[in-house]
């Protein structure tokens, strides 16, 4: 009953109907005058999408919107990367730190990261740096939490092998602790970037210049419709690639708990 | 079959002593032994069995040799000296393998020099001549995700050897394994030893497997755990399952072993 | 090897409590005590946190309204918008769960919408609605309906197939299996789905506000920027954050009272 038998070349036709058919039935809705008035149909969106690359939308074209964001999204989320990882494995290894650290983040973990923007732009006014601090703490979170859990998982019976193999204190931490952990930091990193994603267009759809968010947002400014779906359409896309090159890091740092790839 | 070499087994190298141990009980509250007043000498390169019924506290014996737990009463020393925890002199071949999923078969068994610092080519040597003993020649870059149940405790005992303790210990090494494959297994072990010379405790609750394999066998009570009784198996190898001595003395210990269910 | 300590696990319980006096203890130092060089525009000590926060449950200035009011508008659009998500997430994962041909039909135009954070809808609902409670409810509706959904799915779709040979081996038909094998196995899995989903809605509705809202605890913490009341916003943020962990909470009560057995 749940076995699947469709074959990859069969689920890719059925993407191409599904996508035709909700582009089709997109199109003809707007064909009415009055939805016409206040949404544009797919192929007004796809066109402003593809002049925006000459056009500017505000002062900057598509391609320098993207960049922009992209690179508030990278340096946030390559430092929650960085910290997260090294403070959730000396959390879950080291006991003391532990205790020490573990209430420090259980007190701030409830707050949505949304929730710390307007707080952020006070402190470090609207410039990149309170771009990367909010990326950087939407995807910490999730990032210490997986490492936390992979180092505090390691089987104990590896590290009775370890020991009885003559491994030091310092050799446990980096040759079993680390590589032990590799799985459940994958994890965390998945989640991580679509966490600093989601940041950074809320970070630009409530205060910024430029980027993907900000083009969503000045469209509602500015009655744009078709804007603002164009700015969707790059975020979904975006969101989509940044989920599948994970998806292909994780596959390549745990080669080792796949069967047969 | 190779037949048994002339070995000179020597003076006790390792002695345990009115060894006790106490678990507490989680739910309850209070305490059980688990071992009491056991008193057991090792000779050198001699293959000891520690026969017993399942969960009387095998493992924890063996552990308590290994150094990664500690009795409550009494003293285990190795060549006169307390054990004070994990030593690369005590090797340990574990029930659940625990072989280190992200390494290759190879990264396994040189691990125990790696961490000794010891040069790579050097090792890399070493751990061939191991992984040859062992029978897993071809294997070397696979990783554990990759090979089955039989061949990764063949890389246990590899890694266990490479490290060349004086001691190796063996906790239930083919439990986990399936019937024919156990068979096998127990003709390679007893190769193994007869090729590179070294003490072996061997834990096991299959009687059959006690007597093919063991110098001599050291019948345990259920718990509170001590010696029962011991057996020399003075029996030429190569063995068989179904000789009369073998039979006889099978016969002799399964009528003193305790049988509980 | 040094002897190591006799078996148990030492607990280090006074450290825990040390780092959180410790923090309260330089938040106030650098802010309202000696060394008092922060000032309370930029950020407020503790004692001025926690009066503001609880005066603001009887004061109505600076912004018209009771610390209560915003977060009863905030958990109201929140709540409405939640249960309209798992409404529809939920039986949506059960059908593409069960139903391949639903699922790679389905399944593509799912994988297009869900990388789109929920506040990122917040716009296009607000050109086509207004500043009221309908567009919120339906972006919070969008951003619970993932979590819901796909928990769902997985949860059907990991149903054992001996399970499910079993009820054949009982003549049960297909319908049946699904009603009284498939959905009860997968309860585990919508809940997660459930308490992942409302933690997004809860989240979402904060930065929804912030961008069209009268009121809510969002729209406090930002209309509080604009007036330099860093204390206001802080006590608002640990009101969402009680909150959030509040219904958290009360989720996970309602998963263990449903699995009484423990996980299945």
């Amino acid at each position: 009953m749940l076995d699947r038998r469709a074959k990859g070349w069969q689920k890719t036709v059925a993407a191409v109907i599904s996508f035709a058919i909700f582009v089709s039935v997109w199109q003809l809705v707007t064909l009415n005058p009055t939805i016409h008035q206040v949404m544009p149909g797919p192929f007004a969106v796809l066109q402003k999408f593809f002049l925006s690359f000459a056009e500017p939308i505000g002062k900057n074209t598509m391609l320098m919107h993207m960049l922009i964001t992209l690179s508030r999204w990278a340096v946030g989320f390559l430092a929650a990367t960085v910290l997260g990882i090294a403070l959730g494995l000396a959390m879950g290894w080291y006991p003391k730190f532990e205790y020490f650290m573990r209430p420090l983040f259980e007190l701030v973990r409830p707050i949505p990261t949304l929730a710390w923007i307007p707080l952020v732009i006070l402190w470090c006014g609207i410039g990149e740096f309170a771009k990367y601090t909010l990326v950087f703490i939407g995807a910490f979170m999730s990032i210490v939490q997986n490492a936390y859990h992979g180092a505090k998982s390691v089987d104990r019976s590896i590290v009775h092998a370890a020991r009885m193999l003559g491994c030091n204190d310092r050799q446990m931490f980096f040759t079993i602790v680390i590589p032990a952990s590799v799985p459940a930091i994958s994890a965390g990193l998945q989640i991580g970037v679509a966490s600093a994603w989601s940041s950074v267009v809320a970070a630009e759809l409530v205060r910024s210049s430029s980027g993907v968010g900000w083009i969503v947002v000045t469209g509602q400014q500015n009655n744009n419709m078709t804007q603002i779906l164009v700015g969707i359409l790059v975020i979904a896309v975006i969101g989509l690639l940044l989920a599948l090159l994970i998806r292909k890091v994780e596959d390549v740092l745990c080669r080792w708990n796949k069967r047969g790839r | 079959m190779q037949m048994e070499q002339e070995r000179k087994i020597d003076s006790p190298i390792i002695t345990l002593e009115h060894v006790e141990k106490e678990f507490v009980k989680v739910k309850e509250g209070g305490t059980f032994k688990v071992v009491e007043d056991l008193n057991v000498q090792v000779r050198e390169n001699e293959f000891l069995v520690l026969f017993g019924p399942g969960q009387c506290g095998k493992t924890t014996i063996l552990n308590m040799i290994a150094g990664f737990e500690e009795p409550d009463a009494g003293s285990i020393c190795m060549y006169g000296k307390e054990i004070q925890g994990p030593d690369p002199s005590r090797g340990m071949v574990f029930q659940n393998l625990a072989i280190f999923p992200w390494l290759t078969v190879m990264g396994n068994v040189e691990y125990g020099p790696r961490m000794k610092g010891i040069d790579k080519k050097t090792r890399r040597e070493k751990a061939q001549h191991y992984i040859d003993l062992v029978g897993l020649q071809g294997f070397e870059n696979h990783y554990p995700i990759q090979i089955s149940g039989g061949m990764k405790q063949r890389v246990g005992i590899a890694r266990a050897y490479c490290n060349e303790p004086d001691v190796i210990l063996m906790d239930e090494p083919f439990g986990a394994l399936d019937a024919q494959t156990r068979y096998l297994m127990q003709d390679e072990i007893v190769r193994i030893w007869q090729a590179e010379k070294r003490t072996v405790i061997f834990v096991t609750n299959n009687i059959e497997e006690a007597v093919y394999v063991a110098d001599r066998i050291v019948v345990i009570r259920n718990c509170p755990t001590s010696v029962k009784a011991e057996y020399e198996i003075g029996l030429p190898r190569p063995r068989s399952y179904i000789a009369p001595e073998f039979l006889k003395l099978r016969r002799e210990i399964n009528e003193v072993v305790d049988h509980t269910l | 090897m040094r002897k190591r300590n006799k078996g148990k696990k030492r607990s280090y319980v006074g450290l825990s409590v040390l780092s959180i006096v410790l923090f309260f203890f330089i938040w106030w130092l650098f802010t309202e005590g000696f060394l008092g060089t922060i000032k309370a525009n930029v950020l407020p000590g503790p004692v001025k946190v926690f009066t503001t926060l609880s005066d603001k449950f009887s004061n109505k200035n600076p912004d018209g309204a009771l610390m209560q009011m915003h977060l009863w508008a905030s958990l109201k659009v929140t709540l409405s918008g939640y249960v309209i998500g798992c409404l529809v997430g939920i039986p949506l994962g059960i059908f593409m769960g069960w139903y391949e041909k639903a699922d790679i039909f389905i399944n593509p135009i799912f994988d297009f919408i869900r990388p789109i954070p929920g506040i990122a809808w917040t716009p296009l609902f607000i050109l086509l609605f207004g500043i009221g409670m309908l567009p919120k409810v339906i972006v919070i509706a969008l951003a619970a309906f993932g979590p819901a959904l796909v928990n769902t799915y997985t949860g059907i779709r990991q149903t054992k197939e001996v399970h499910i040979w079993v009820g054949q081996t009982f003549g049960a038909s297909k319908f049946e299996i699904l009603t009284k094998i498939a959905i009860p196995s997968s309860i585990p899995f919508v809940l997660t789905g459930m308490r992942v989903g409302l933690g997004v809605a809860w989240s979402t509705i904060i930065g929804a506000e912030m961008l069209a809202a009268t009121a809510g605890l969002g729209y406090l913490i930002n209309l509080c920027r604009g007036i330099y009341r860093p204390d206001i916003i802080i006590a608002a943020m640990i009101c969402v954050g009680l909150i959030g962990a509040g219904l958290g909470y009360v989720l996970t009560l309602a998963e263990r009272r449903l699995m009484k057995g423990g996980r299945w």
